[in-house]
Formats: structure tokens, sequence, C-alpha cells
């Protein structure tokens, strides 16, 4: 299947939206959270309208169907990132993922005096769990920076913090940035020491298929809204040996075997993890929206999503007094934060939203990483398949007007 | 004497301001004569910037020193980081100029809404200006005990 973003368009209603200023709608916040295609929406009412019902043990057709379907969504969700080996435990997304993490795994494995690598680019939803168990167990949180003037991974600042590590965390894709840290090399030198690994792939999902049993990460986030799924899903994937060291998350209906008045047995594998009832319909959305991706030619359609974003970069870096963070290569995200001298970022954003071109301003949930650059925030672009070179020239156009008018 | 100021009834300088904005329609225009304005407030030089004259809650930096004398009734000092902040704020003192503290402290914000500026901020600018203007009543309380 050949790749066409004006193909992919045209499924999605939203994209065709004139604002209320009378601006056609020019979607570049995808970082943020991306558009859903008709089929995915249409999905998820086909389950309210027709076959709404509690999944796993009732007896009746209703069950059935909405069964087969959440567990045949869990099936083609692990096939679409390549997980032959492992569990995929549905959570509300990223963030509950790694959460997840910290309670069932952190608090059972980690004690005073064992140390969790984490680098200076994670996502708030990376480093405040950690601190949470940092305050709770007395574990050492140690940082790996990255260089200030071509934003990669300090490399060798990251193996001397491996000593006595017990757990890497990294974001595989920043969302500041778009930066793709060497997530493979991170793996294997964290594996030498014995420490295990946690991947924040939030940011890859949406252009990137992963492999994530090839990959080999320990434990890895994503969240189904950045990839054309809805809001209120995600997954954390668990190798399964690490995932006999996890203890229960939530308690509740549907992870337990038996519960007596003194104490309960639990189920095994990702149910172990999935208290109460779990989110049906939307990993019935996602799962449609996998499919979706399978048929628009996805393979392709990055190199599409980054030339974009590499066009923007360039015009942009030529724009006296902006400041263009990131590298744009081929393996990044299609993302441009940039920053102008004299044109506050909420100023820009609140401008630009005015021509109708959406964009996301602020600290991007990564205060850290900006504060290592001496920045309190930043103006963000992001591109996915369904955007447009058009889109592009006119996010070009517009801000080089704003910068001349108002600088 | 102590007035009530709310819609039909605003101060001169600022019911100027209002009809100015109340005859565009266009949304960036608007912003435009809003930047505009960020040069015709008393700014507070970043110097003064402090823990007592932050605007909390406001999503870039803000902050405002209220004074009065007697002689010539309250007055706004500020300044943001943001232009556009800094305009409505510029916007905000021209109505409360000369005022009595009593005035200011029972100011109406609904001025913001009438000059069409509510509909076109992100909820969490428009929050921004209910907190500024909160402040301003805050502190001019206290210089009143």
């Amino acid at each position: 299947m050949i790749f066409d973003p004006y193909t992919c368009r045209k499924d999605f209603p939203i994209l065709n939206r004139i604002l209320p200023n009378g601006k056609p709608l020019v979607y570049l916040d995808n970082s943020a959270t991306t558009q859903k295609p008709s089929c995915v929406i249409d999905a998820m009412s086909r389950y309210y309208l027709e076959y709404n019902s509690n999944v796993h043990r009732a007896v009746h057709t209703l069950s059935s169907e909405a069964t087969n379907a959440y567990e045949g969504a869990r099936e083609m969700i692990a096939d679409w990132f390549g997980l032959t080996d492992g569990n995929l435990l549905f959570t509300s997304g990223t963030t509950e993922a790694i959460n997840l993490v910290a309670h069932s795994w952190g608090r059972a494995n980690l004690s005073k005096g064992d140390v969790i690598v984490l680098t200076e680019m994670e996502h708030h939803s990376d480093i405040v769990p950690w601190q949470m168990l940092a305050e709770e167990t007395g574990v050492e949180l140690r940082w790996v920076p990255f260089d200030k003037e071509n934003f990669q991974l300090d490399m060798a600042a990251f193996e001397m913090s491996l000593e006595d590590a017990k757990l890497v965390c990294c974001i595989h894709t920043s969302n500041v940035l778009g930066i793709r840290n060497p997530v493979e090399e991170i793996i294997s030198l964290a594996h030498n020491v014995g420490a295990r690994v946690l991947i924040d792939a939030a940011q890859a999902a949406p252009h990137d298929r992963i492999g994530i049993s090839e990959l080999g990460a320990d434990f890895v986030a994503v969240s189904a809204h950045k990839m054309s799924g809805p809001t209120g899903i995600g997954a954390l994937f668990v190798n399964a040996e690490t995932l006999t060291e996890m203890k229960p998350f939530l308690g509740g209906g549907d992870m337990i075997r038996e519960v007596f008045l003194d104490h309960s047995t639990y189920q095994e594998g990702s149910f172990k993890f999935e208290a109460g009832t779990p989110k049906i319909a939307e990993a019935i959305g996602w799962a449609e929206a996998v499919k979706w991706l399978s048929n628009i030619g996805f393979e392709s359609s990055h190199s599409h999503s980054i030339k974009l974003a590499q066009k923007v970069a360039d015009a942009f870096r030529n724009i006296p007094g902006m400041t263009v963070l990131g590298r744009q290569d081929n393996d990044d995200a299609p993302l441009i934060s940039f920053i102008h001298d004299s044109l506050h970022a909420a100023d820009m954003a609140q401008m630009l939203d005015a021509h109708g071109i959406a964009i996301r301003t602020g600290h991007h949930c990564a205060q850290p990483l900006l504060r290592s650059l001496g920045l309190t925030s930043t103006n963000r672009a992001s591109f996915y398949l369904y955007n447009t070179e058009e889109e592009a020239d006119f996010l070009i156009e517009t801000v080089q007007k704003l910068v001349e008018r108002f600088s | 004497m102590c007035k009530e100021f709310g819609t039909g009834n605003w101060p001169p300088a600022l019911q100027e301001i209002i009809d100015e904005f109340s005859e565009i329609e266009d949304q960036m225009e608007r912003l435009e004569i809003l930047f505009d304005y960020s040069e015709e407030i008393d700014e507070l030089p970043p110097a003064e910037w402090s823990e007592s004259t932050i605007v909390h809650g406001c999503q870039s930096e803000a902050h405002i020193k209220v004074t009065f004398s007697q002689e010539s009734g309250f007055h706004l000092i500020g300044a943001a980081d943001a232009k556009l902040v800094q305009g409505l704020m510029a916007v905000t003192s021209i109505g409360l100029e000369g005022l009595s503290l009593e005035e200011v402290v029972n100011f109406s914000p609904d001025f913001a809404s009438e000059m069409g500026l509510m509909n076109i901020l992100s909820p969490s600018r428009a929050n921004g200006f209910r907190n500024m203007l909160h402040k301003i009543q805050e502190d001019t309380k206290n210089l009143k005990e």
C-alpha cells in the first residue's frame, strides 16, 4: 500500500473543521494527542450500540462477544508492537503504566542502597513516580545529562552511572526535542550490569512499531491516543521473567483467583494487574486504530511527517532570534520545539490559534529538561501522517509574519 | 462617593477601549491591539518582581503592585513576560486609574468579556486574568487596612 496523506485525511472529519473564528483547522499538536479516524469512533460506538457487556465471566452472548473483542484487541495490539514473548497489561496510558512498575515491581524489588538511573530528558510521568518511590524506600535516583548543543545523551556518563543500578528508565523519543535515544545500546549496557530497563515509548509509538520483544527491554510503556486510538487506554509490555517479580497493583475484581476473609489468591499473567471492569470500548477502539494503520502504508508514513518537520525546522532556523531545539533526524519524532527571543511562547501560540493553527505551548511536562536549557517554555509543532506540505508551509509563513510584526 | 463599576457604567477611558474592541470582528486584530496596549502600563521593572508581586496561576510570569494616594487615587504598576498578558494588565490599569480603594475592590471583571477577549483567550489565560484582578483587589484591601 502506498502511503498518501491526502487519502488518510479523508478518514478524519475533524480535520475539515472550520473554527469559530472562521479559519480552517491546522492541527499540529499531535505529540499531545492525535486525531481519531472515523473507523475507531465507529468501532467504539458499535460496541456500545450492539454488544455492550462486561467481559470475562458471564456466559451470555453479549459478554462472549465483548470478551472476544477485548481479548482479540489485546492480541492485535501485541502483534502490532512485535510482542512475541511477554505480556501486554492494559493501563490508562503511559503514566499509569510507569506508576504500575514503580508500585508493583519497584516496591517489591528495590530498597535503600539500590540505584535507579534516569535521564534529564524524562517526561514528568517518568520522574515523579520514582521520586515518590525514592522518598518511601531510600533508593537513589541518578540522572544522566544530555549535550546542550547536539541534544544527545551523554553515554559516557550513562555508563558511569550504572554502578549498583537495579533499574534504568529512559524515554525512547523525547517529547520536547524529538530526539530518538540509542535505546538498544542503553538496554544492552543496563542488562550487562543486571539492571532492568523501562522504556517510555509514548512518543515513539506513533511513528515506530518498536518491535518490543526484539528490543528486549523489561518494561515498555505506550499510550493509544498518540497513535490514532482513543484516550484513557495504554499498555505496559512486560517480559515473562520480569512479570514474575511483580506484586499486584490494584486489588479488586478480575485480578483474583479466590477471595477468603483472611486472604486472597491472584490470577496469573496480565489479569493479575487489571483489577475491575477494564477499558473495553477503548481497547476495541485501539485495535481498530492498529487495523487502520496496517491498511494505510504506515511504514512509509514516518518519512512523510519527518520531512515536514525538517522543512519547518530549516525555515525556522533562518528566522533571526529563533531557537529551534532538536535535530529532526530521520529516526526522530516529527516535532519542532521553538522559541523566539522577543515573542513569548504563549503569545505566539495564541496568535497562531487566531490563524487556525493548533500547537502546544509550555513546559511539555519536562521541566527539568527545559530548565537544563535555561528555558521555562517553548512552542511545539508536531506532525502526524495526515498533515500536509501546505500545512507546513502555512505554519512557516504565519510564524515568519508574526515575528516580523511583533518582535 | 463610591461608584459600582460594571456593564453600562464603566470609567470613560475603559468604556472607550471596550467600544474600540467591540467594533473589531477579527480575532487577530483584537490580539494585535491588545499587544500594542502592553506599552500603556506603568511598567514594574523586572528587578522589582518578587514573591509579593507575582500573580499565581498565570501561564506566563506576571507581576503587579498597587499604589494609592489621596490626591490621585488608585494606580497600578505591573509587567508580564508575555505581551498579551501585559496588554490586558494595561487595559485593567486604565480602567482602575484614579479610583477609590473601595471602587477598585468592587470592580467587575466583566469588561474583559465585553471587549470580546474571554472568547479568544485560552481557558488558562482567562483564568490568569481572573487571578490578576483578584490579586489587585486583595492587595488593595490590604492597602485599606
